[in-house]
């Protein structure tokens, strides 16, 4: 497991090529290095050689034989040439033995292989030669053994410091590969985890924060996300279950009882009538659910434009107006000036709808209803306020919790639905809901920031003309 | 197999719809109100029969077994079938509503409907009639002038709000047909919920007041479970 995965992984090729480009470049380097030194040390030799080659010039005879014996007895280390040839080019004194293979021009040259003095190998060397007045020629010369001593040294050394560099950098590759394998080892695991079904398995994260780390922090919030999506729909599973047993076992009762006792079409009937009844709830139940559940998951806001809050109340009054009328309850509308806010129509119309609705429901003969909706401080408001019975304090943040019965009359039908459904939709457009006390009665407000349009006589921020919409947390 | 022939004065009806138990039930009821009914389940079968012609009314199941309803509307407008096309559907929100009437769907009903619902919309599509361009509408002993926004009940004249008048215009449009209250609110009042107390019958009642004057016969009836109908004789 140690070898394959860890030469195959990446950390590990990445290692391999770095330190392959690390031993090319080094490489590289020292070849310069090495190329400069060797021109510059054949160089200075040459340079030396000329300048010894034509002060001997102007030596005489005897001087120069004297300097060629000195030169040679203190050369210990058998490294110079130095001999004197007749004109023929024969040795009259001094090394090497033989005239070397050169142009006399007082010039370096270059010999590749010149028999060493003594036992020595042949090797390289540079000689200059010159023609002395009398013909004869001289021929000083150094050999570059030593020169390639050092070059071999360099090269030797360069060669043992990029076997170790090379194996060095190979080793922290395995070792970052073998952690990192290791990391992806846990994250494979956890994630094979939360494949079968554990979501509340995490990916590890370390303390220190790398790209790996932050990709792990990142896929462990998308699970907290997903883990809370999955709760709701549990929840909202369990709710659909509470709430639709109710209906069915009260329509399954009635059918049961229907037929076991049913003596006449008319009793069966009426059993027959009570249990549609309750499965029509459980229909309206399982729609509204499935509503309150869209709208929750967010997935109508591209049908929002500008909606007038004052035009939707309007037209909501003008529909409820009869029903009120009909149960002897006074209803009226105050709004007076467009209140525009950026919303779904449909949506913010069923919404009030719910509350007048309620409102009219809740109630009493000789009781008041007012429709309002007005726009202060940018913010929109519509108010649904009756001369009910109102709503119990205690109950006021649970009746907008989803198909929460109570607080008011609870025997009064469709009352959870209506206001889970406000809620919902309060929540999608990010509108506050609200309930009060009305002294007597209840008074909902549905507060939403409004939509400005820049008039004269109002400049409003740097917006032009444009509606203006800054969205606010319900 | 489909029946082309008609029984009756009622158009055939083409119903494609995959789930047998409900797909039966919608037969036994649109047979109840006289007309003759086929079923298809597959989305083939249902276009085979569909252009074969004969179905005056087809409704379409959104989804039929995985495959997508709506592609029988998309082939058959393509093809300029334009029978009327009432699609149902569980999916129930307003962009899967304009999905299914962008498609070619001329109705959308959510399920679970009421089976009175689906007749009556079937019933409104099959007696569908290009809007007239004519200024009066008469139905029985109704007589209103669009232009003038006057109606009279023989020689009374009868005076409405807006609203009432807006409400009669659109039963006087459909004479005996059973037109129900989510009708009446999706077109009347252009609103797509049912609110949940009875305020629609309240219009209805005021209306009623005011053209059934004095002992009248009544003219808008209730029609049991399903909603009202503008009764005159034809």
């Amino acid at each position: 497991m140690w070898t394959i995965d860890v030469l195959r992984s990446r950390a590990f090729r990445l290692a391999l090529a770095f330190a392959l480009a690390i031993a090319a470049a080094a490489t590289v380097v020292f070849t310069l290095i090495y190329l400069q030194f060797s021109a510059a040390s054949e160089r200075m030799v040459g340079a030396r050689l000329t300048d010894e080659a034509a002060r001997a010039l102007d030596a005489g005879d005897e001087e120069l034989r004297a300097q060629i014996t000195q030169r040679l007895a203190s050369d210990l280390r058998r490294l110079d040439y130095a001999g004197l040839f007749d004109a023929k080019g024969a040795l009259l004194l001094g090394d090497p033995p033989s005239l070397p293979p050169i142009r006399t021009d007082g010039r370096p040259h270059l010999v590749a292989s010149v028999p060493a003095r003594g036992a020595g190998r042949p090797d390289q060397a540079i000689f200059v030669a010159v023609r002395r007045a009398d013909g004869s020629i001289l021929v000083l010369g150094r050999s570059l053994s030593e020169i390639n001593d050092l070059r071999r040294t360099v090269a030797r050394s360069l060669a043992l410091a990029l076997a170790p560099t090379t194996i060095l950098i190979l080793i922290i590759g395995a070792v970052f590969a073998r952690r990192a394998q290791r990391r992806l080892g846990d994250i494979h695991a956890a994630i094979a985890e939360i494949m079968k079904g554990d979501l509340k398995q995490r990916l590890p994260v370390m303390s220190e924060v790398d790209d790996l780390d932050r990709v792990a922090r990142d896929v462990n919030l998308m699970l907290d996300e997903i883990w809370r999506l999955l709760d709701q729909v549990r929840h909202i599973g369990d709710d659909i279950a509470h709430d639709l047993r109710t209906p069915l076992a009260v329509a399954r009762a009635k059918i049961e009882r229907g037929l076991e006792r049913g003596a006449t079409i008319g009793e069966l009937r009426a059993a027959m009538a009570e249990a549609l009844n309750h499965l029509d709830r459980s229909a309206a139940t399982i729609s509204a659910f499935l509503r309150i559940s869209a709208m929750e998951s967010g997935r109508r806001e591209r049908s929002f434009g500008p909606v007038d809050f004052s035009a939707v109340c309007a037209g909501l009054f003008e529909f409820y107006e009869p029903l009120a009328q009909s149960k002897g309850v006074a209803i009226a509308l105050a709004a007076p000036r467009p209140t525009l806010v950026r919303g779904d129509e449909d949506l913010l119309r069923e919404a009030i709808s719910n509350l007048v609705d309620n409102a009219i429901k809740f109630t009493p003969e000789g009781g008041r209803v007012l429709i309002a909706a007005a726009n202060a401080d940018g913010l929109a408001t519509v108010e649904v306020s009756d001369s009910g019975c109102g709503v119990r304090p205690q109950d006021r943040e649970d009746i907008f919790r989803r198909f929460y019965r109570g607080g008011r009359d609870s025997a009064a039908p469709g009352y959870g639905l209506g206001l889970s459904i406000v809620a919902a939709v309060a929540k999608l457009h990010g509108f506050c809901l609200t309930v009060e006390d009305n002294a007597p009665g209840a008074r909902f407000v549905l507060r939403g920031d409004g939509l400005v349009f820049d008039s004269d006589e109002a400049p409003r921020g740097a917006g032009a003309a444009a509606p203006k919409r800054s969205k606010a947390s319900a | 197999m489909p029946q082309t022939a008609s029984i009756g004065a009622k158009p055939a009806v083409l119903v494609i719809e995959d789930e047998r138990a409900l797909a039966e039930e919608i037969r036994y009821e649109l047979q109840a109100e006289g007309y003759p009914v086929a079923l298809a389940e597959t989305r083939a079968e249902g276009l085979r029969v569909a252009r074969a012609g004969g179905a005056a009314v087809l409704v379409v199941d959104r989804m039929l077994n995985h495959e997508d309803g709506l592609s029988i509307l998309e082939a058959l407008r393509e093809e300029g079938n334009p029978t009327p096309i009432l699609v149902i559907s569980a999916l129930s929100t307003v962009d899967d509503r304009i999905r299914g009437l962008k498609a070619g769907g001329d109705d959308y009903l959510v399920k679970p409907f009421e089976l009175r619902e689906l007749t009556a919309r079937v019933e409104a599509l099959s007696r569908r009639i290009p809007d007239s361009r004519a200024t009066r509408l008469r139905a029985g002993p109704l007589e209103m002038d669009l232009v003038e926004r006057s109606v009279r009940r023989g020689d009374r004249r009868v005076e409405l709000l807006p609203r009432e008048f807006k409400l009669l215009e659109y039963f006087m449009r459909r004479p005996n047909q059973i037109v129900t209250r989510a009708m009446l609110l999706e077109d009347v009042w252009n609103y797509k919920f049912l609110p949940q107390t009875n305020v629609v019958d309240v219009h209805i009642g005021n209306l009623r007041r005011k053209i059934d004057a004095g002992g009248e016969p009544r003219l808008i009836v209730n029609v049991r479970a399903a909603g009202f109908k503008l009764h005159v004789d034809d």
